[in-house]
């Protein structure tokens, strides 16, 4: 009903129904953010924090085995 | 797993789903259709006859998008009924006779079985009564339809303007907007879910890119936008909308993903 039109001078001036100017300039569905490209810096992250991990990892057990093996000697 | 975690696991599926319903299916299961509003104006006391025939009436109603009301008014010479729509005056009748069948018909009751059935929608094609502009618009319309990869689960019928048996509904159609009644031109309405008919397209508007555009409409997911603030007006029916078939758009989708938009 929004569309109405009471107003115009001939059928060719007659406005095309909201609905179908809508879907056409596809307004009926929500528009996505304009997504902006950043700086990545994910990978190096991850990389650091796997090698981080590794070697946390690895001077834990160096310390566990020192550890067990001082008391056998 | 715990009840809790089965509620949200349900919950977040079902509003998974809910974005991807299509227009024509999710309006046909959510969309309540709003009312018309028929009034008996009488002078005044309000007569015994007219007390039983407007029990009669609201009992005929209950299942149909129209409500009954009584007004006092002593402006009037007889009594009259009334039919509004969103407060326009759609018709008025001086007896009850004249609307006898102005929640059903024929070709209202086909619309409605097709769009249980699951059938994306009814394209009605309004003639004008010019034989000329009909064949011409009626043969875009055939054509279009037979090439959209809908066709199958599109219906397209036709309507005399000048029909008797179906003058209330050429008369509701022709107030979905406030100046179709003055436009002697074809026109074509789409129908989908219980009963909405989208504003027209009309003369020349009934081309095959407008059509194409109507059926991307009902095709394409349903936004809030379009559920916020859907097109159309409904048109008065007496009739059941519980149970409808699966939708048979959902076939053609899954079939064919490329058809996909949003």
């Amino acid at each position: 009903m929004q569309q109405d039109s009471v107003r115009y001078d001939t059928l060719d001036a007659r406005p095309l129904p909201k609905w179908l100017t809508d879907q056409r300039d596809g307004l009926n569905t929500y528009q996505p953010e304009k997504l902006e490209m950043k700086e990545d810096r994910s990978l190096q992250i991850s990389l650091i924090s796997t090698g981080a991990i590794i070697l946390l990892t690895v001077v834990l057990l160096t310390i566990y085995f020192l550890k067990r093996n001082k008391k056998r000697l | 797993m715990k009840p809790i975690y089965i509620k949200i696991l349900i919950i977040a599926a079902v509003l998974s789903m809910a974005c991807t319903t299509k227009v024509s299916e999710w309006v046909l299961l959510n969309s309540v259709p709003d009312k018309y509003i028929l009034v008996y104006f009488h002078k005044g006391a309000l007569t015994e006859s007219a007390k039983q025939q407007n029990t009669k009436l609201k009992n005929r109603f209950k299942s149909a998008n129209i409500l009954l009301q009584t007004k006092q008014r002593e402006d009037i010479e007889s009594p009259k009924y009334a039919l509004y729509f969103n407060n326009r005056l759609i018709t008025e009748y001086a007896e009850s006779d004249m609307f006898a069948d102005i929640d059903r018909s024929p070709l209202r009751e086909k619309v409605a079985s097709e769009l249980m059935a699951g059938k994306l929608s009814v394209l009605l094609y309004l003639k004008s009564g010019n034989k000329q502009k009909d064949e011409n618009g009626l043969q875009i319309l055939n054509k279009t339809v037979a090439a959209s990869p809908f066709g199958k689960v599109i219906t397209v019928m036709e309507l005399d303007r000048n029909s008797a048996e179906e003058k209330h509904f050429v008369s509701m159609l022709l107030n979905v907007e406030d100046d179709l009644k003055y436009i002697e031109e074809p026109m074509l309405f789409g129908i989908f879910g219980r009963f909405r008919a989208l504003e027209p397209l009309l003369a020349k508007g009934i081309s095959e890119e407008n059509i194409n555009l109507m059926i991307d409409f009902l095709t394409a997911d349903c936004s809030c936008l379009i559920k916020d603030d859907l097109p159309g007006s409904s048109i008065l029916y007496n009739g059941n909308w519980e149970n409808p078939q699966t939708a048979l758009v959902n076939k053609i989708m899954d079939e064919n993903p490329h058809l996909e938009h949003h």
